[in-house]
């Protein structure tokens, strides 16, 4: 079973459980009907904001947390050069 | 007599007096690398000298026309024939594939695949050998967005990379996001193509993608996910482009994205 199976599968069983407590055909035991009445409506678009947010969060903290490695950058520079000296003189063409 | 010093063990692949009897095969898939071959195999050879492992590099050229293979001749005169393996193809056939004949000929143990660009550096490869070795692992990858490997091992220093803007880097973490929410992949880098295979899962994986270019590294690492194998990553500095711009274009984004909902429905 593909993933985009799966996560489909998934998506319709709680939209299923969703949309039948709101049309009131299955109950639910501890809450009150009218709590339930202004909580499941909205319950879709927090959601949505909800994974908005993560998604804002998570980038800002990438990009906040992305390395800069200057020092990789002059090492490797330095590593070339004696590369290329150290195989012209073993006879490897290079240049 | 230590019995690491007897003519069998000796003349076992590892060639070392040292418990790493394992054989590392290097693919460099390369085209046009007739100034980068060279160094890259220099590096190489100096690591997995100083660290006393058995080692061989194939390389898959695509034709260059610009003396890659001549120079990859004289390579293998100075370093051996055994460990230098020209093995070049008739013209510009893919990067899949290449690895695909590259395998054919592998006589080691684990397979390494990596840019022949300096964008991955041959000093992580010992790194990624350990953190592969204490866990068992199938698969380990270089990750340039972690500053810890995962699963845990000491002696790494932080990931990172050189000549990116702030822009490139905003696109970078965006695609990385969206592939793992879309995919949830297990890895944090998941466009990385530095990584250490051991050689049956890489035969297993390689037989089973279908797709080119950059979104193959993404397949097989989603597809060895799903077949169950062991990740690993290490934290690799990642310096781009020491020669040349590199532009991202709308065609690319539209690839990825395309690549990325490919895998979302067949894996």
């Amino acid at each position: 079973m593909a993933r985009a199976h799966r996560v489909a599968t998934y998506a319709c069983v709680f939209i299923l459980i969703h949309l039948l407590i709101l049309f009131a055909v299955l109950p639910i035991p501890f809450l009150e009907p009218d709590i339930v009445d202004q909580l499941l409506p909205v319950i879709p678009w927090w959601l949505l904001v909800s994974f908005g947010a993560y998604s804002l969060a998570s980038l800002g903290l990438g990009l906040f947390t992305f390395q800069d490695c200057p020092d990789a950058y002059h090492d490797l520079l330095k590593e070339i050069n004696d590369a290329k000296n150290d195989l012209r003189e073993k006879g490897v063409t290079m240049d | 007599m230590n019995p690491f010093a007897s003519v069998p063990s000796l003349n076992m692949q590892g060639q070392y007096n040292s418990p790493n009897t394992h054989k590392y095969s290097v693919i460099l898939p390369t085209y046009n690398e007739r100034k980068n071959l060279p160094i890259v195999v220099w590096l190489l050879a100096n690591v997995f000298r100083e660290h006393e492992l058995a080692w061989e590099v194939i390389v898959v050229d695509d034709a260059s026309p610009d003396g890659t293979q001549e120079v990859a001749m004289e390579l293998a005169k100075v370093y051996g024939e055994d460990k230098i393996v020209l093995k070049p193809r008739p013209g510009k056939l893919g990067l899949g594939t290449a690895y695909i004949h590259g395998l054919d000929f592998c006589t080691g143990d684990f397979v390494i695949i990596m840019d022949a660009d300096f964008s991955h550096h041959p000093k992580f490869i010992p790194q990624f050998i350990r953190l592969q070795q204490a866990y068992n692992l199938d698969i380990v990858t270089g990750t340039r967005y972690r500053s810890t490997p995962t699963p845990s091992l000491s002696g790494t220093r932080p990931g990172g990379v050189h000549g990116w803007d702030f822009k490139r880097k905003l696109v970078s973490r965006g695609a990385n996001f969206l592939a793992a929410t879309v995919l949830n992949p297990g890895v944090s880098d998941l466009t990385g193509s530095f990584r250490l295979y051991r050689l049956p899962v890489l035969r297993h994986i390689i037989t089973l993608t279908q797709s080119r270019g950059y979104v193959f590294q993404m397949e097989m690492m989603v597809r060895a996910r799903a077949l169950g194998y062991t990740v690993g990553e290490v934290p690799i500095t990642f310096v781009d482009r020491i020669f040349g711009e590199s532009k991202l274009g709308a065609d690319e984004v539209v690839g990825y994205l395309k690549g990325v909902w490919s895998l979302f429905t067949s894996v």
